[in-house]
């Protein structure tokens, strides 16, 4: 509150100093529909990336749902073309004899509830750096060393820290806090999610960075202007320009959470306490521990599906893929 | 449209690059024969790397080449992986393409699981004469080579038994001594030696640790009398198996002669803390553990010691006991089914199973020969008891389902844990998880035997 | 080729650079309290486990796996160890090689793609955009046989050898990178004013000349953050390195892992050295955003477009 009555005044004082009146914000209303063009489209633009993404992503995806379909273990990983055809069974093993869903629910929740922390940490970080004080640069590269250092050495020196008696606990117990276990039981759903969010918030942060710097000038000057509040002028003038890097923010993180295998994989071992037996740890011991590729694959697909869904849903709700009404316009 | 024709395109070409790798998948064998001439070759050869020695065994791989090309005239390439889950992968993706490495160095437990594949080489009579012999080992080693003695394709190279480390000065202030032979003999030395005042706790194992706890389960039950697996049914429900885990658990639980951290500990911090004099027993360790003893505050005050050999409640080793230490441990070797220059891989095989490179190698690494001659000539005091061990050590079931039934034996601590931690495992919560395991492993059996 | 672009790219901010108080004073978004507040909290947040982290790699392996914070033994000697013991030198060249060009040329192609995306309409525009978003979601551990059999295959019938070097890598990096690079320049593009362009086009520019002289510069800032995340996907990746490496162009996340495994039955991991390499390897990393983020700002911050 004291912050607010604080910096109230400062606005009007600028004000006064800036002398030259820009004029005030017009809408600039590009031409609707029209402005996408459909003349001399370079569309050849398309090609090289759209040929890398068929061949090292689409086939490969096509040629693991076709492996879905067979029963392909390590007896018959050799001739993987001749393993028997056996349709569907692999998806219904993987929905009824395995705690596949159990599983989904797990990432899909878990990454949601890290999302949620790391998106207003990643504005505050963006917001907070973006205006030039001495160290800026300094602080900007410390912001990014959680996303720079590899998941397994994040995960192996959380997992050390997190173990029982080891620098947590005993930092708690220092202020009176038994907390119990952290890599199994109940809490480590909890504490795969402090990690993660840990790893993952200058993501968000380099993102919102991105957006920040389409806000125009005008923009400021005209808040200025009006001697809006620092509060207000976020709100209202700064964020609409994150919406649409946000939105996707919001997106690829989460799909990043979904499909983190080595975080959760080095944190808590495998097999994994029923609490966080995750997706990807899931589908990697069956490949590649019970040799199960069949059925592994199965099983991404299904969760490939089951998240594709709310993907779909989600892309309409903030209309991301909807380029006449870009997020970052005013 | 443009963008689409291309794609087609490229999906097609590629489509029919698939079908020919389908068609080709498995390559024919090279047919060389009489001496190896390997001028111009090159073997590929993939193997565990130690972190440990990582200069060492540069070093060991330099000196290999040398006098394989001076044998052969062909060279050697050394790969190396990070961990059990890094060479699975390796091998899942060389399997199904056909290509990848000659010559694989494999876990043994893993190599069920390999031999299952049918992507490796099961050795002929005339294979084995060309790597020396089938006499040239320890026969106890030959034991996971393969499901009998007809059919076998792990070559063995190195045993790595599992032991125990004991803290000589802290067994001496109990007034133990010797060693305990019994698993109940254990637990009552590791009370006297257990002070939480002092920090100090008769034995260090990690119950988090991802492979320790199976192997304890297997020892205790197999010399119960129960070899968990008989033939095509699993027998995780029996009496023997939760009565070690009651026994393992209860360490923690009941006897309270574990640090209580140890619940969240793997079996490096089970090691710092035996490193540190704070136990007197360090479990399930092997002769790895030397080099950190060595250079740790315990140096000179410890011993290894094979583990105990009775099963829980009995007072001596009954029946095949006393030939349960340790499972069969260590690595084999294996050739690629697929592999173009077999001869030559059997040629290596050859070179660094032969005495002297096995004494050589015992001498770099600490890990015992498979080389029978070079096992008797050891004369090292403090490697006698793990030698001893090697003897002594006998192999996990033979079967593909294995690494499923080893996952399902680990999940049962796993699930545990946060019960181990509030202090009692509760008896129908450690039956349900048993039967868990029981189904789980048995659904994996029934797809191997099929 | 990097050189012409960034030449291209600076050129036109230089003028524009927020450099007076005034306009500080203007676009200042926070009151200064909170800044620091904001900047306290989120420095510590990150710098205690990093100080953890620099700590470890000067204590002994028993010590870190006692779990001690403050080494009870201090030395440096794992700085000087890991050069040869994980061969980091050929690791770290490997990575900076294989991740840096799968960030110049993802930066490179999403800006085209994206512009393609943005600025023009056609039939299956937006199941493209939404396809990209879809190939985001396909889990790697799907993804890792499959594309190694392809690669396989490669060799066996076309005679190219792709397993084993670093161009199957920067391939393989560089296309997961694609979907994410493109959406990132499709949310930055939508930002920019049309004006610029459509006078250009009025002199008679090109379609492609349009993008290199007036978008490329435009966006730095986006194509930096793309570069960025397409460099950290190359940079920390274990999963495809692992099966498609072979030890002369490992890179160095995975000489790190394999580092930081430790084996069966006794040997602590060489805590230490795993933990001096990873800040080690942070380190270019670090530094090449310190040498980039100055294009992250400028641009349209200083209200030069218009």
């Amino acid at each position: 509150m004291s912050t607010d009555s604080l910096t109230a005044g400062k606005p009007t004082r600028r004000k006064s100093t800036h002398a030259a009146t820009p004029e005030p914000q017009v809408p600039d209303t590009p031409p609707r529909r029209k402005g996408l063009s459909e003349r001399n489209r370079p569309l050849w633009m398309l090609i090289p990336g759209g040929l890398l993404m068929v061949i090292i992503i689409v086939l490969p995806m096509l040629l693991g749902i076709y492996m879905s379909s067979l029963d392909l273990d390590q007896y018959s990983l050799r001739q993987w073309v001749s393993a028997p055809f056996i349709g569907v069974q692999n998806f219904v093993e993987a929905l009824t004899g395995s705690p596949l869903l159990h599983a989904i629910w797990l990432s899909v929740s878990y990454s949601l509830i890290a999302m949620v922390v790391t998106i207003p940490l990643g504005i505050a970080a963006a917001v907070a750096t973006q205006n030039a004080f001495k160290g800026r640069a300094l602080v900007r590269s410390i912001f990014l060393v959680p996303y720079v250092l590899p998941s397994f050495v994040v995960a192996t020196v959380w997992r050390t820290m997190f173990q029982p008696g080891s620098v947590i606990d005993s930092a708690l117990h220092s202020v009176g806090i038994n907390a119990g276990l952290w890599l199994n039981g109940p809490q480590s759903y909890w504490t795969l999610i402090l990690v993660q969010i840990w790893a993952s918030w200058p993501f968000v942060y380099l993102l919102a960075l991105s957006g920040l710097q389409s806000v125009d000038h005008e923009v400021h000057e005209a808040s200025a202007l009006d001697g809006a509040l620092w509060w207000n002028k976020l709100r209202y003038v700064v964020f609409p320009y994150l919406k649409g890097p946000l939105s996707l923010a919001f997106l690829i993180g989460m799909l990043h959470h979904i499909n983190n295998f080595t975080l959760p994989f080095v944190l808590f071992g495998v097999p994994a306490p029923s609490d966080v037996e995750l997706l990807p740890t899931l589908t990697y011991v069956t490949s590649f521990q019970s040799f199960r590729f069949g059925l592994s694959a199965a099983m991404a697909f299904i969760s490939l599906i089951l998240i594709a869904i709310p993907l779909f849903i989600y892309l309409r709700a903030v209309k991301l893929d909807d380029a006449e009404t870009p997020g970052g316009k005013k | 449209m443009k963008f689409a024709s291309s794609a087609k395109l490229a999906a097609v070409v590629v489509s029919a690059a698939l079908a020919l790798t389908a068609c080709g998948g498995s390559g024919n064998s090279g047919s060389s024969s009489g001496a190896v001439d390997g001028k111009g070759k090159k073997l590929s050869v993939l193997t565990g790397v130690n972190a440990q020695y990582s200069a060492q065994q540069k070093q060991w791989f330099t000196d290999i080449a040398a006098k394989f090309k001076a044998q052969t005239g062909a060279d050697i390439e050394f790969e190396t992986f990070a961990s059990a889950n890094d060479e699975l992968t390796r091998i899942q993706t060389s399997v199904v393409s056909g290509q990848g490495p000659d010559v694989y160095s494999l876990g043994t437990t893993f190599t069920p699981t390999a031999y299952a594949t049918k992507a490796f080489v099961t050795l002929s009579d005339d294979d084995w004469n060309k790597v020396g012999g089938k006499s040239r080992f320890n026969q106890a080693a030959l034991g996971i080579s393969g499901p009998d003695a007809q059919h076998q394709a792990g070559i063995p190279f190195v045993s790595r038994p599992f032991v125990m480390a004991y803290n000589k000065d802290l067994l001496a202030a109990a007034g133990i001594d010797k060693p305990a032979t019994t698993w109940d003999e254990l637990e009552a030395q590791a009370k006297k030696m257990t002070n939480p005042a002092t920090g100090t706790y008769g034995l260090a194992t990690g119950y988090k640790d991802n492979y320790d706890p199976w192997k304890f389960i297997w020892a205790m039950s197999v010399q119960a009398g129960n070899p968990l697996v008989d033939g095509k049914t699993l027998k995780l429900d029996d009496p023997a198996v939760k009565k070690a885990y009651e026994t393992y658990f209860g360490w923690l639980t009941k006897d309270k002669v574990v640090d209580p951290a140890s619940v969240g500990w793997s079996n490096s911090n089970a090691v710092a803390a035996f490193a540190s004099g704070k136990a007197g027993y360090l479990m399930m360790t092997t002769s790895s553990s030397l080099p950190t003893l060595e250079k740790s505050a315990v140096a000179g005050k410890y011993a290894y010691a094979t583990m105990p050999t009775a099963a829980p409640g009995d007072s001596s080793p009954k029946g095949d006991a006393a030939n349960a230490a340790s499972i069969l441990s260590g690595d084999n070797v294996v050739v690629a089914d697929y592999s173009k220059q077999k001869d030559l891989a059997f040629a290596y095989i050859n070179l660094i199973t032969s005495k002297d490179e096995q004494l050589n190698f015992q001498k770099i690494f600490g890990d015992l020969p498979a080389n029978a001659d070079a096992l008797k000539s050891l004369a090292n005091p403090q490697l006698q008891p793990v030698a001893d061990t090697a003897a002594k050590s006998k192999a996990t079931p033979f079967t593909g389902a294995w690494g499923d039934i080893q996952l399902a034996l680990m999940n049962v601590t796993v699930q545990s844990i946060p019960d181990l931690a509030k202090g009692s495992v509760d008896d129908s919560a450690l039956e349900s998880r048993l039967k868990d395991a029981q189904s789980k492993g048995q659904a994996s059996l029934d797809r191997a035997s099929k | 080729m990097s050189t012409a672009t960034t030449a291209v790219g600076t050129a036109p901010q230089e003028g524009f650079r927020p450099g007076s108080r005034r306009q500080h004073e203007v676009t200042r978004l926070l009151p200064g309290p909170l800044l620091a507040i904001i900047l306290t909290v989120l420095c510590a947040l990150v710098l205690i486990p990093v100080a953890y982290i620099f700590l470890a790699s000067l204590n002994s392996d028993i010590g870190v796996a006692r779990g001690e914070f403050f080494p009870s033994t201090f030395s440096f000697e794992n700085y000087s160890t890991i050069w040869s013991s994980v061969g980091l030198a050929t690791g770290l060249t490997n990575s900076v090689l294989v991740a840096g060009s799968t960030a110049i040329v993802s930066a490179l192609m999403s800006i085209a793609t994206a512009y393609v995306l943005v600025r023009y309409q056609f039939r299956g525009r937006l199941t493209i955009l939404r396809g990209l978003l879809a190939l985001q979601s396909v889990p790697g551990t799907l993804m890792v046989l499959p594309v190694f059999v392809l690669f396989s295959s490669a060799a066996s019938y076309l005679g190219i050898q792709v397993i084993g070097t670093q161009w199957g890598l920067f391939v393989t990096y560089l296309t997961f990178a694609m979907p994410f690079s493109t959406w990132v320049m499709v949310t930055y593009l939508r930002g920019l004013p049309r004006e610029l362009e459509e006078a250009a086009r009025i002199d008679g520019a090109s379609n492609l000349g349009v993008l290199v002289r007036i978008i490329l510069p435009l966006s730095w800032p986006g194509v930096v953050v793309s570069g960025i995340f397409a460099f950290l996907l190359g940079w920390n990746d274990v999963l495809f390195a692992s099966v498609m490496t072979r030890p002369e162009s490992q890179t160095a996340a995975v000489a790190l892992q394999i580092f930081g495994a430790s084996q069966e039955g006794g040997a602590i991991p060489f805590y230490g050295q795993m933990m001096a390499a990873s800040l080690v390897c942070a380190a270019p990393v670090v530094i090449l955003y310190l040498i980039f983020q100055r294009y992250l700002v400028g641009g349209l911050t200083a209200g030069g477009v218009k």
